[in-house]
């Protein structure tokens, strides 16, 4: 090497003069072969060692050889070392195929990109997110907002958000056990409406509820075992109304880190005082109780947990975790919207199937998954609570009642779940789940959970996730893709829903067209990773 | 007759075969280049790293010449971060990936290859790998069935093994010889250019990004510091017209603070750099062969990554060469062993994550806003960074359980920060090419 280290060119510098030499050997060969050797050897050992591709070795040489050696050399063997050298000092995207930016845009940010937006007019500064979810929409990669053209049987007839139709087996809909097509429940909405019209006309505080309204809070009560139950219009704000209305600032929340939507944002509705907890792992709440009661013993702490949790599929040792609970002078949660009624004995969902009914401090849950309508509920071991919950959960207070048929129907789901009927639904339902994960397993799939009414297919990537949903849309298989804000980054899936009307045949069949599209999409992303985590 | 040669000889060619030898296999290791000596890095070393590095037992060797430290100070369009990768998220990978937390640190070092790369080979001359240096394979030799089965080199020397692995890095011969095909090629990376200064004081590293331009300063060996700058690639033409002018010129863009001590200081070195970083996965084995390294996947330099992903893939290489030649199970469920903890959805989140960074985008308003929100937050800031240089999964700290509680718990608002002050108009000018400018105004 010559020169002091600090004089020596930079490396782009020295390949340009190379090459710029090189391009000059026809007029002068040796002059040439003089220029490349210099430049060849003045190449950082960095360069050489990295760019082993290029033979520098023989550059190097080059002053060295015989006049007609050199000639031929910058005839036959020079070309393929420039073709190897240019692409090194130009940009790789000047050579790779154009991208198509909506595509681009479409696949790349996640909501929470736009969550925190830039401007000072809440109106205007919606535009960038709009123009992302039309990007989305361009490229059939928006999964959301989609509509049914009749009732969501088994099989649906759906259009998109750019009307664009599908037919096809339908895992998109909620609704275990078939309870929408059932006829005695359209039977039950039906006398519901006539004896007491569409409108509950009322806060479930004023005038808002019915008889109908106490025969189906006793129902609830004696299905999870604790007898003091209120009633939401909605799931989600009995979530939300139940922590809301019970933690106050200088209280404690343990959370999953994956419980649902609406109890994370009830959590931070009702304190800064949030541990979000590994999802199921009684060992952290223990942990973490431990290290709040050894600074705290006169404000409370709640412990939040789904019972099925909604897009893993799995549940907690509910028993381990409300002996924690008692331990540290703590109340458990549970939040049971999707397993009560679709599994468990006698369809009491997993408290059952752990032995826990009326052990555990307040059970919540929705309807609208089992038992085919709005609405949702807490039950609790003792009137004061529910008293209190009535009180101070705006969203019970402040919100007017279910309806009148809406209440039916949940009380006629109730009755039915608890019969041989019942049994034989969720004995319906389960065969298709098995053959569902079964076929889904059989061909590298990566089935989330264990066996319940929700079959998480994990995909990952959103980048793939987004494509496969683009796919599947076409292919005769109505699923729903979930990703952030349902899942986090780099977890997204497709949750099947399962229902007793769904054959084995046809979820094997959908099965084998969610393998066929993952397969295209991973080919059309030329994508080399699996599917597990 | 070896049980496994090494065609390359650095990161991961040196660690694979130094596991390989310690499972009592017999390894010969061959580079092209001659030890100590130097190749295209700026040879960051994340705690993961120097875990590996401790593992293969060199951690107190690279530590006696080279400054290390743990905190790290990362600062967003002057929003600054300072943190360290925890312990118990270091521990949790390494049980994840290879069911053992030994040997585990949590400092970080920037070790010059001239040094790491030879400690690494004399380590692996230790545990009885059979090394030639200046030995440059021209040919792999394959049987009928077109498995592998030795190396011929441009000496002509002829070696055969059951085994041949390609550690030969990004230009990698043997994966070209093999034809093995690129996957999720990902062309939008950054160019880079740094140098080696002397009069900075041993400091923690500073990593530093404004708009589409980044840059780092590390202490390294010889009392030097490393000092590099990065952006777009479609900037680098401009760039190089003036090389020297623009690195202090890009300093000076992103940090006046780290700008003025690089003037302060004296260049040791000439200019390095490369715009030559397009990302990459390849197949990882075939019959007779398995890629370790940049050989088989390769990711923008913007998280300094290659050498702790290259000890990483070399450990879990040997782990399932070793189980197939140990004779504990058949080669194709070995090495698919090695294929599945390269190809989990984790690492496609991470692929992913390096891939759009190096895009390098002008930083967007919810980016910044989260950068503001972590402030005050050390666990929060701790895991981020944790996340950044692949310690921890992306899903687990971007949980919209975890994002929207920072949000709703922030100590820190935008008032606190001038980034915030004129956003949008700032977002424009940064996506001007600041070179493109100079370059026009020097020919006018
Ligand atoms: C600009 C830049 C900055 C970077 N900064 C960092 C950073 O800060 N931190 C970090 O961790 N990583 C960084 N990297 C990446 C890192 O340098 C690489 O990932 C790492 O060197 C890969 O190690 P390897 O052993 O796979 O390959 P290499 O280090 O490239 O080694 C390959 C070896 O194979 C030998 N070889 C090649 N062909 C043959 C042949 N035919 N016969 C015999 N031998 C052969 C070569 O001589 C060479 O010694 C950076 C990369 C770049 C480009
Ligand atoms: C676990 C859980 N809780 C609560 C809800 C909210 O129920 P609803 O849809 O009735 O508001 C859901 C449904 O999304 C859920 O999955």
């Amino acid at each position: 090497m010559t020169g002091t280290l600090t004089d020596e060119r930079e490396d782009g510098e020295v390949v340009a003069a190379l090459i710029a030499a090189a391009d000059e050997a026809d007029t002068d060969p040796s002059t040439a072969a003089k220029a490349v050797a210099a430049a060849a050897r003045e190449v950082s050992d960095m360069m050489r060692n990295w760019a082993t591709h290029i033979p520098w070795e023989d550059l190097e040489e080059l002053d060295t050889l015989p006049e007609d050696e050199v000639v031929r050399f910058f005839a036959e063997d020079y070309p393929a070392i420039r073709a190897d050298l240019e692409p090194m000092w130009e940009p790789a995207t000047a050579a790779a195929p154009a991208i198509d930016p909506d595509e681009d845009y479409a696949l790349d940010k996640n909501a929470y990109d736009f969550f925190r937006p830039v401007g000072a007019n809440l109106l205007s500064r919606t535009e960038e997110f709009h123009g992302w979810v039309e990007a989305r929409r361009r490229t059939e990669t928006w999964q959301y907002s989609r509509v049914l053209e009749a009732a969501p049987g088994g099989i649906a007839t759906i259009t998109n958000d750019l009307s664009k139709p599908a037919r096809g087996i339908n895992f998109n809909s909620q609704d275990y056990l078939s309870f929408n097509a059932h006829p005695e429940i359209r039977e039950a909405a039906v006398r519901a409406m006539r004896d007491f019209g569409p409108h509950s006309a009322g806060s479930p505080m004023v005038l808002g509820n019915t008889r109908i309204s106490d025969d189906l809070e006793a129902a609830l009560g004696a299905l999870v075992g604790l007898e003091h139950v209120t009633l939401f219009s909605n799931g989600w704000s009995a979530g939300f109304g139940t922590v809301t209305g019970l933690v106050r600032q200088e209280d404690h929340i343990l959370i999953d880190r994956l419980a649902h939507s609406c109890l994370q944002t009830g959590a931070r509705a009702a304190t800064r005082n949030i541990t979000r907890y590994t999802h199921l792992d009684v060992e952290a709440v223990r942990t973490h109780l431990a290290r709040i009661r050894a600074t705290d013993t006169h404000n409370g702490i709640m412990v939040i947990t789904d019972g099925l949790f909604s897009v893993d599929a799995d549940w907690p040792d509910v028993a381990a975790l409300q002996e924690v609970c008692h331990a540290y002078d703590a109340t458990l949660l549970v939040d049971v919207a999707h397993d009560l009624g679709s599994m468990g004995p006698g369809g009491t969902g997993v408290l059952g199937m752990q032995d826990m009914l009326g052990k555990v401090d307040l059970v919540m849950g929705a309807f609208s998954k089992t038992f085919a309508s709005n609405g949702g509920f807490v039950a609790a071991r003792s009137p004061a609570v529910k008293q209190y919950i009535k009180m101070f959960a705006g969203s019970h207070f402040f919100s007017n009642a279910l309806s009148p048929m809406q209440t039916a129907v949940v009380l006629k789901a109730a009755e039915i779940i608890r019969t041989d009927e019942g049994e034989a639904l969720r004995g319906r339902l389960f065969s298709a789940i098995h053959a569902l994960r079964d076929e889904l397993t059989t061909r590298g799939l990566t089935c989330m959970g264990s066996p319940s009414p929700i079959v998480p297919v994990l995909i990952g990537n959103e980048k793939l996730a987004r494509t496969v949903n683009r796919l599947l849309f076409d292919r005769g298989v109505l699923a729903f893709m979930v990703e952030f804000p349902v899942t986090p980054t780099g977890a997204s899936r497709f949750r099947l829903q399962v229902q007793a009307a769904h054959e084995p045949e046809q979820a094997r069949e959908a099965a084998r067209i969610i393998d066929g599209a993952l397969r295209d999409a991973r080919e059309h992303l030329s994508s080399a990773f699996g599917n597990s985590f | 007759m070896y049980n496994a040669i090494v065609v390359g000889g650095r990161c991961a060619g040196a660690a694979v075969g130094t596991h390989l030898a310690r499972q009592g296999l017999r390894v010969l290791v061959v580079d092209r280049s001659r030890f100590p000596s130097d190749v295209l890095s700026t040879h960051f070393v994340w705690p993961h790293g120097a875990s590996y590095l401790n593992r293969l037992g060199v951690l107190e060797q690279v530590r006696a010449v080279t400054p290390a430290h743990t905190d790290v100070t990362v600062v967003n369009n002057g929003i600054e971060l300072r943190g360290s990768v925890p312990e118990q998220l270091l521990r949790n990978q390494f049980r994840l990936l290879h069911d053992d937390d030994s040997g585990i640190t949590t400092d970080y070092f920037s070790v010059r290859r001239h040094v790491l790369d030879k400690i690494l080979v004399d380590n692996a001359v230790r545990a009885g790998v059979e090394f030639r240096e200046g030995y440059a394979v021209k040919e792999l030799l394959r049987d009928e069935d077109g498995t592998v089965i030795g190396i011929k080199g441009r000496d002509g020397t002829v070696e055969h093994a059951q085994v041949v692995i390609g550690a030969d890095g990004r230009n990698s011969f043997v994966a070209r010889a093999l034809g093995v095909e690129k996957f999720d090629e990902r062309p939008r990376c950054t160019y880079a250019y740094w140098s080696y200064f002397s009069g900075i004081p041993d400091a923690d590293a500073q990593i530093h990004r404004r708009g589409r331009l980044g840059m780092a300063m590390a202490s390294t060996n010889h009392g030097q510091t490393m000092v590099l700058t990065w952006g777009p690639s479609e900037w680098a033409a401009d760039f190089r017209a003036d090389v020297e002018g623009n690195f202090h010129r890009a300093l000076g863009l992103i940090s006046e603070d780290a700008a003025g001590t690089v003037a302060r200081a004296r260049r040791e070195e000439r200019f390095y750099g490369t715009l030559d970083q397009a990302a990459y996965l390849r197949q990882l084995h075939g019959p007779g062969w398995v890629l370790v390294g940049d050989a088989e996947s390769f990711k923008d330099q913007c998280t300094a990554l290659g050498i702790t992903h290259a000890l990483r893939d070399a450990e879990l290489a040997a782990e399932a060469i070793g189980r197939w030649l140990g004779g504990e199970t058949d080669r194709d469920t070995a090495l698919a062993g090695y294929a599945a903890k390269r190809r989990s959805q984790t690492a496609a989140a991470y692929y992913d994550y390096v891939c759009t960074l190096a895009e390098m985008k002008p930083l967007r308003h919810d980016e910044l806003q989260l950068f503001a929100i972590l402030r005050g937050n050390q666990a929060e800031i701790d895991r981020f960074i944790a996340t950044h240089v692949d310690v921890a999964p992306v899903s687990e700290f971007f949980d919209p359980s975890n994002v929207f509680l920072l949000n709703d718990t922030a100590k820190e608002s935008s008032r606190d920060h001038s980034a915030f002050a004129d956003f949008e108009a700032t977002y424009r000018e940064h996506q001007r090419n600041p070179f493109q400018r100079v370059a026009a105004e020097a020919t006018r």
